[in-house]
């Protein structure tokens, strides 16, 4: 339960006007801290919730797929380039965002995380691989501007960043294949 | 058995919801940046142009409205201090104004560059500008909006997003503006593609022409 409040704290906090304007100011600390933080958050609170409405998650979750299914299609709606740019231009898109991500994002994946088996974790690691390449391909090769918030230069950096995102995971998944993995359990 | 229908079910609702999610957010899958929702939006609302006033590089002050006078106007933003995307896009627009024929310049159609840099682009400034692009001064005028309100005004409407980058200089989106006789915006063009900006432009003024 404890976690729970910490991940409610970590929410309010991050919600705070001042917070908010600052970590949105800067295209990679929006997309790469402040979107995951509110996914941690989400994922924190999830305790409280699980404890609440058991029922719920076991009746429609049960095997994890919807779950992490419903993280997925959030997650992959705040890589759009035009969700960022319309998350600081409209209030309404704003709100959605800080609903989304801890609750739909980071509630779902927490629960669906340990009801995935070895392969369902593994193809949404993969998932995930390629869609930050795909992220780093579009924000470092793209020649032109595809945010109107955000400068040329901070679309590069954040390409980059997404590139180590996919690299770290990748280097992850690798070792998840080559290492036995029983030694360490 | 019944944990998998509900499994199935859930599955189903979350697949529905990412769809439906996606299409609004992307206006049915037509625009994935701002930029391109802009220019669908401008495209469907057609905002009028409003009433701003002009010092063109000859330091003579007008509104747009006298400026325009029942004329198609071609237009472009830009600030003379741009070394990236701004000489491109006047060059561009000297292209597209070199493929209109001459009966229909002046008559039916004027060009303008407004400059967004009221405070480094004085007359002089644009004097000397607008002899590096072949523009007249007369049928092409570049000019600055002294009025930073109005200029505020102007560039929120035409969905013209300016954003100083702390050195002087500005990151701005770059389009082809062109303006009916009512003073209604009708076309954003892609500054890239010139032929086509031209023909577009052509086959307004040709089948106005015909009538």
């Amino acid at each position: 339960m404890k976690q729970a409040i910490y991940g409610l704290m970590l929410y309010v906090f991050l919600i705070l006007p001042p917070v908010a304007n600052l970590l949105e100011s800067i295209m990679i600390v929006h997309m790469h801290m402040q979107m995951p933080l509110l996914v941690i958050s989400g994922f924190l609170m999830a305790r409280f919730f699980q404890m609440k409405f058991p029922g719920f998650f076991e009746k429609w979750n049960g095997n994890g797929v919807p779950g992490i299914l419903l993280f997925i299609v959030i997650w992959s709606y705040w890589m759009i380039p035009r969700s960022m740019d319309e998350a600081v231009t409209i209030q309404m898109v704003e709100v959605f965002k800080f609903i989304s991500l801890p609750f739909l994002a980071g509630i779902p994946l927490r629960d669906s995380w340990i009801k995935l088996g070895k392969i369902g974790r593994n193809i949404t690691y993969v998932f995930f691989v390629i869609m930050f390449g795909l992220m780093a391909w579009l924000y470092i090769g793209a020649d032109s501007q595809i945010c109107n918030n955000y400068l040329e230069v901070e679309q590069k950096t954040l390409g980059w960043g997404s590139l180590a995102f996919a690299a770290f995971l990748l280097i992850y998944v690798l070792q998840l294949l080559f290492i036995d993995q029983s030694e360490f359990e | 058995m019944i944990k998998d229908r509900h499994n199935l079910i859930a599955i189903i609702l979350v697949i529905i919801f990412g769809i439906g999610l996606f299409y609004i957010g992307t206006d049915g899958f037509r625009a994935f940046t701002a930029e391109s929702a802009r220019t669908y939006e401008v495209l469907q609302n057609k905002p009028e142009f409003p009433s701003v006033t002009l010092e063109d590089s000859h330091a003579r002050t007008y509104t747009f409205d006298e400026f325009a006078e029942g004329k198609y106007v071609f237009l472009t933003f830009m600030y003379t201090s741009c070394t990236t995307v701004c000489p491109q896009l006047e060059m561009n627009m000297a292209d597209v104004y070199d493929q209109i024929p001459s009966k229909y310049i002046g008559e039916d159609i004027v060009f303008l560059s407004i400059s967004f840099d009221p405070t480094r682009d004085d007359p002089a400034t644009l004097t000397k500008y607008r002899s590096y692009f072949g523009s007249d001064g007369e049928t092409w005028r570049m000019a600055r909006i002294n009025d930073q309100s109005e200029l505020d005004t102007l560039l929120e409407k035409l969905g013209v997003i300016v954003i100083p980058d702390g050195n002087g200089d500005f990151t701005h989106n770059s389009a082809f503006y062109f303006i009916g006789k009512t003073g209604h915006l009708q076309q954003v063009m892609d500054f890239t593609k010139i032929d086509e900006a031209a023909d577009t432009v052509l086959n307004i003024l040709d089948s106005e022409e015909e009538e």
